[in-house]
C-alpha cells in the first residue's frame, strides 16, 4: 500500500495509464494484494445495472465483425464477383479496403457501421449521431438485404453450401438435387446464399449465407426483415432440416422494424440439409419445431 | 461467476476457439450490455463498446491471467475503458434513460438472472454502507467515467484530492465486501 504504484489504481481503473505504465502497473498487481482486491472488488460494480435488453441482432452483428476483422487480407476484390449491386459494392469494398490498413479496432468499428447502418439506421428510437454512420445510406428492396451480408463477404472466405431455392412445402417429397454448383472453384473464394422464400399467410424476406472461416469452421448467417411483430416469448427460430430431422440453428428477435438476424456455427454438423426454414416459436429454446414455419428454403 | 470454466473459455479462445468465444459472449451478453447501457446512456454506443470488448479478447489484446485478478473484473475493466474511450471521443452529452425500456430479463437464463441477482445484493449493501459522498464518486469516476478535473468541479474539491477521495471509496467498498464474504463463509 505504501508502494508509488498503489497511487496508480484509480488511473489504471479509469484507463488513462499509458500503455507501458498500465503493463508496469499490471506486475505491481502481482505481488500487492490490496490494489488488487480493490480492482476486484470495482469488478462487481456493473452488477448495479439495470438489465436492459440486448438489440435484435446484436450477437450476429458484433460476432461477424469479430471474426471477420481477423480476415481482412481477404482481397476486397472477391466481393465483386457476388453482388450485383454497384452502390452497395462500392460502399462496403471502400469499408473494407480502409479498414484493411487501418489500425483493427478502428476498422471494426468501421465495419460495423456498415452493418449496423441497416438493422439501425430506421428505427425510430435511434438517436441521430455525428459520426461515420450517418454517411451510410439506407438502402432499399433487395439492397437493403444483401446489406447485411457483403460486409461479411469482403472480409472472409466463403464456401458454397446452400444452393438453389425450393419452397419448403414442395419439399416433403424427395427433394431434387440441388441446381448446378458453380464451377469447382477454390472453395475459400466460392460463395452462395440462398433467400427464403415465405409460407403461404406469412409475410417477410430472408437471406442465409454459409460462411467458411480460415479454420475451416462454418457459420450459418440469417438475416431476416420484414417480419411480423413477435408477442410475449414468441422467437423467430432457424431450422436445418434433413429428411424429418429438423435442428435448431439459432433464434432471433425482431426490432421495430421487423428485422433479425441470427449468426449460428454449424462446425459439427455435416449432414446433408435439405432445408432451412424459419418458424414462429411460442418460446426460445424449442429442441423441435412447435410453430408454423414463415419461411423456408431448400438447400 | 464461474471463475474456473471463465478462465478454461478463455484460454481456448486464446487458442481461436470461435465456439469458446460464442459461449462467452453468450454468458456476458445481458450484463455487459445492460453495464455498458448504464454508462453510456446510448444502446448504439453500448452496442459499439460491447464489440470492442470482443474485438479485443479475440485479438488478446490486454491478455487475462490470474494475477490481474478475477476474470470478471478483468472482463468489466475492459468493457468501463471502452465506454470511456468511446464517451470521450464522441464527446456526446448523455441524456436520461427515460425512454428506454428495462425489460424483465425474458431471454437470459434462469440461472444467470439469479447469479446477477445474487451478486447485486451483495453489491447493493456493500455499496449501501458507503457515505454519499463515496458513493457519488463511485458514480462520477466508475460509471460516469469522469475525469479528475471533472470530478473536482463537479464536487467542489480540490483536484488534488478527487484521486485519494476515489481510492478512499473503492478501498472501503473493498472491506466491507470482504466483511460480507467473511460473514457468509461463516453462516455457511
Amino acid at each position: 500500500m505504501n508502494n508509488e504504484h498503489c497511487d496508480q489504481l484509480v488511473d489504471y481503473l479509469n484507463g488513462t495509464l499509458s500503455a507501458e505504465e498500465n503493463r508496469q502497473f499490471e506486475e505491481h498487481l502481482k505481488t500487492c494484494d490490496e490494489c488488487r482486491e480493490i480492482a476486484d472488488a470495482t469488478g462487481q460494480l456493473p452488477y448495479l445495472s439495470d438489465p436492459a435488453e440486448p438489440p435484435a441482432g446484436m450477437k450476429s452483428r458484433i460476432l461477424s465483425n469479430v471474426f471477420a476483422e481477423e480476415s481482412e487480407s481477404a482481397d476486397p476484390a472477391d466481393s465483386g464477383t457476388i453482388d450485383g449491386e454497384p452502390e452497395n459494392r462500392s460502399s462496403h469494398s471502400a469499408s473494407s479496403a480502409s479498414s484493411a490498413s487501418s489500425a483493427a479496432a478502428g476498422a471494426a468499428v468501421g465495419n460495423r457501421a456498415s452493418s449496423a447502418s441497416h438493422a439501425e439506421s430506421e428505427t425510430s428510437d435511434r438517436k441521430p449521431r455525428n459520426d461515420e454512420r450517418t454517411n451510410v445510406v439506407p438502402m432499399t428492396g433487395r439492397g437493403r438485404k444483401r446489406n447485411w451480408v457483403t460486409p461479411l463477404i469482403a472480409a472472409v472466405l466463403l464456401v458454397s453450401l446452400l444452393g438453389n431455392v425450393f419452397a419448403y412445402m414442395q419439399l416433403q417429397e424427395e427433394p431434387e438435387q440441388a441446381a448446378p454448383e458453380p464451377a469447382p472453384t477454390p472453395p475459400e473464394t466460392a460463395f452462395q446464399s440462398v433467400d427464403l422464400q415465405p409460407s403461404e399467410g406469412f409475410g417477410g424476406d430472408a437471406t442465409a449465407a454459409v460462411i467458411e472461416e480460415e479454420n475451416g469452421a462454418l457459420n450459418l448467417v440469417v438475416t431476416a426483415e420484414q417480419l411480423a411483430a413477435l408477442e410475449g416469448d414468441q422467437v423467430y427460430q432457424v431450422w436445418l432440416i434433413e429428411g424429418d430431422n429438423p435442428i435448431p440453428a439459432g433464434a432471433f428477435t425482431t426490432n421495430a422494424d421487423g428485422e433479425g438476424a441470427t449468426y449460428f456455427n454449424i462446425d459439427n454438423s455435416t449432414e446433408e440439409w435439405d432445408t432451412i426454414a424459419i418458424t414462429l416459436e411460442p418460446q426460445a429454446g424449442n429442441e423441435l419445431p412447435q410453430g408454423e414455419v414463415v419461411l423456408s428454403a431448400g438447400i | 461467476m464461474e471463475k474456473s470454466s471463465d478462465t478454461l473459455l478463455y484460454s481456448r479462445i486464446r487458442e481461436k476457439d470461435k465456439d469458446a468465444l460464442e459461449y462467452l459472449y453468450d454468458r456476458y451478453e445481458k450484463i455487459l450490455f445492460s453495464f455498458l447501457l448504464k454508462m453510456t446512456q446510448d444502446r448504439d454506443l453500448a452496442e459499439e463498446a460491447l464489440q470492442e470488448v470482443f474485438i479485443k479478447i479475440w485479438r488478446g489484446v490486454g491478455e487475462y491471467d490470474d494475477s490481474k485478478g478475477k476474470f470478471t473484473s478483468w472482463l468489466f475493466r475492459m468493457a468501463q475503458n471502452s465506454a470511456i474511450d468511446l464517451i470521450r471521443k464522441r464527446k456526446k452529452a448523455t441524456v436520461p434513460l427515460d425512454e428506454v425500456a428495462e425489460m424483465p430479463s425474458g431471454e437470459s437464463s434462469v440461472e444467470q438472472t439469479a447469479e446477477w441477482q445474487e451478486e447485486k445484493e451483495h453489491i447493493q449493501a456493500a455499496v449501501s454502507q458507503l457515505s454519499a459522498e463515496q458513493q457519488e464518486m463511485i458514480q462520477l469516476f466508475y460509471f460516469k467515467g469522469h475525469t479528475h478535473e471533472k470530478i473536482a468541479e463537479l464536487c467542489g474539491i480540490p483536484l488534488g484530492t478527487v484521486k485519494s477521495r476515489i481510492r478512499l471509496a473503492l478501498s472501503k467498498l473493498k472491506k466491507t465486501l470482504h466483511g460480507m464474504q467473511e460473514r457468509g463463509a461463516i453462516d455457511e
